[in-house]
């Protein structure tokens, strides 16, 4: 049974296309190609995988056995004005344990809202605005989140485009504050340091020297589009670009190494070239040493 | 209500209906752009992917309006990016402008997409199928389903211009893919039959018999043990199980 000491080294986001490719490098159960020897852990989003059945469920079966995984959720909306969707947890609580999953973490946004006195989903991560109430707000439903599932989670830091004009302190400050408020786990996103440091004009160094290294599970590095010279959209969909890359080297120097999982959602290249940037990340951590214990 | 959340809910209902709901104030309209495109484009991919024929029926304009609707009014209320298509029917439920036979359509494809991710259990099958005297057993994962067009046959260029009472089933194979066959109207009847009830497929055929008032039982046997033959050689039926074991 994987624990959350299992989610280490380097994961790969699961993706529907790369499932046969992976399945492929097996043989009697074990890898039978070294070249994707260092994928150690996998991620998916329960959105995706709670209640499937057919080709989905057998795959995902096929999974548990061979790798731990964590799950990325996507909708939880803990920053959202609606209820926390406690229906919902309880199937992902139900979810984690059929499938062995020790670990679940969550974007520190929303993707819900109440119009007409209903509440509706809008499938995707909106800003929260940075306020000591939303503070609060946020870190309580963390804290909810956590009484339900009978475990800690970690929340991710979120990239953004339109900063909220009734924000009352930055981006690492409202994140120190609800980690601290929520006494809750970090999961990591170089990438959207990056993205919001260009797209809000700040200094990702300095960003990342304020980050609770001992909250880290673990964390995300991926590409991103440039549309203007200064917006940055987190698509998930291109190579990683060298200041990420050097971003997460002075995070493993900062910090010492913690797990790193390769994101790209959209735009998806074959197998072997992904493994190049998984390698790479492996190379990084061979460099550093690991971070002394965590958190959990 | 927090001070924070009147701001995160005229966000949403900008992003949800720009023309109709102002963005908050002193929000970075370029800034404000990029959510109106990517938040509509998510949903607009994960309904669009369902339904490929109601898309091309419509035009892509007049589609790409539907969902723009459907994002704007409807409040869809699950979590599971699967369930995005039924929340579109129920949608479309409350449309009238749509041509008659666009929501039995819209069912048909989604039905699809449902039966394919379908969970379902394990059935206990007899060693040897006898679907006369045992009860035959469907696929698990299947839907007995009746249109009241031909929605199978219906593409951009075979719209339909008149009702047609139409009865399908489908249903996922061995291999997971989900395959369709016409009934006709007797046939639609016994697999109703034996769905609903712990019926040998005899007994399903005497009752079918009765119902109709048809008195040749052996041409009725006759039909049904062809009939389920050939649904079994589909793939359709999996086997029979002892009558009282499920």
């Amino acid at each position: 049974m994987p624990t959350l000491a299992n989610i280490a080294g380097v994961g790969l986001g699961l993706k529907r296309e790369l499932i046969p490719q992976i399945q492929r490098q097996f043989h009697d159960g074990r890898i039978a190609d070294v070249s994707i020897a260092n994928i150690n852990f996998v991620e998916i989003a329960p959105e995706n995988w709670i209640g499937a059945g057919g080709k989905a469920e057998a795959d995902l079966a096929w999974f548990v056995e061979r790798y731990p995984i964590a799950c990325h959720g996507l909708c939880l909306s803990l920053g959202g004005p609606d209820p926390l969707n406690v229906g919902f947890l309880k199937q992902v609580k139900q979810f984690l344990s059929a499938n062995k999953i020790p670990l679940y973490t969550e974007h520190l946004s929303y993707c819900s809202d109440i119009q007409h006195g209903q509440a509706g989903y809008l499938y995707d991560l909106l800003p929260i605005p940075f306020t000591e109430e939303a503070v609060k707000y946020v870190a309580a439903r963390i804290r909810q989140t956590q009484d339900i599932l009978g475990q800690r989670i970690a929340v991710e830091n979120t990239s953004y485009y339109a900063a909220a004009p009734i924000s009352s302190m930055d981006e690492i400050t409202f994140l120190n504050a609800v980690l601290t408020e929520a006494d809750c786990l970090l999961h990591l996103d170089i990438n959207n340091i990056y993205v919001n440091s260009v797209n809000f004009n700040f200094d990702a160094h300095a960003f990342l020297r304020q980050i609770p290294p001992e909250r880290i599970v673990y964390s995300h590095i991926a590409g991103h589009l440039q549309v203007q010279d200064n917006v940055l959209v987190d698509t998930h969909g291109e190579a990683i670009i060298d200041p990420v890359w050097a971003l997460l080297a002075e995070a493993y120097q900062l910090f010492g190494n913690f797990p790193t999982l390769l994101e790209r959602d959209t735009n998806i290249p074959l197998l072997p070239e992904l493994m190049q940037e998984v390698n790479k990340i492996a190379a990084y951590q061979a460099m550093y040493k690991s971070a002394s214990a965590t958190y959990a | 209500m927090l001070d924070f959340q009147h701001y995160q809910l005229a966000f949403t209902a900008h992003i949800r209906d720009p023309s109709a709901n102002k963005k908050p104030t002193k929000v970075n309209d370029a800034r404000m752009a990029i959510y109106r495109e990517i938040v509509f484009n998510n949903l607009f991919g994960a309904v669009s992917a369902c339904f490929p024929v109601c898309k091309s029926i419509l035009g892509a304009r007049a589609w790409r309006k539907l969902v723009r609707a459907f994002f704007a009014n409807h409040q869809a209320t699950t979590p599971i990016f699967r369930e995005i298509p039924q929340q579109f029917l129920l949608f479309l439920d409350t449309k009238i402008d749509c041509p008659l036979y666009f929501q039995s359509l819209a069912h048909y494809e989604w039905v699809e997409l449902a039966l394919a991710s379908q969970q379902t259990q394990a059935t206990k099958l007899s060693k040897n199928p006898d679907y006369l005297n045992e009860k035959p057993m469907l696929a698990p994962a299947h839907r007995l389903l009746t249109y009241d067009y031909a929605v199978q046959t219906i593409s951009k260029h075979n719209q339909p211009t008149f009702t047609k009472q139409t009865h399908l089933l489908v249903f996922r194979n061995a291999e997971n893919q989900v395959k369709f066959i016409e009934l006709n109207p007797i046939t639609d009847q016994l697999l109703s039959l034996i769905k609903k009830n712990d019926l040998t497929g005899k007994q399903a055929l005497m009752r079918l018999a009765e119902e109709s008032n048809y008195s040749n039982k052996k041409a009725m046997i006759t039909f049904g043990t062809e009939i389920l033959a050939e649904l079994a050689n589909q793939q359709a039926i999996i086997g029979s199980a002892v009558v009282g074991s499920s």
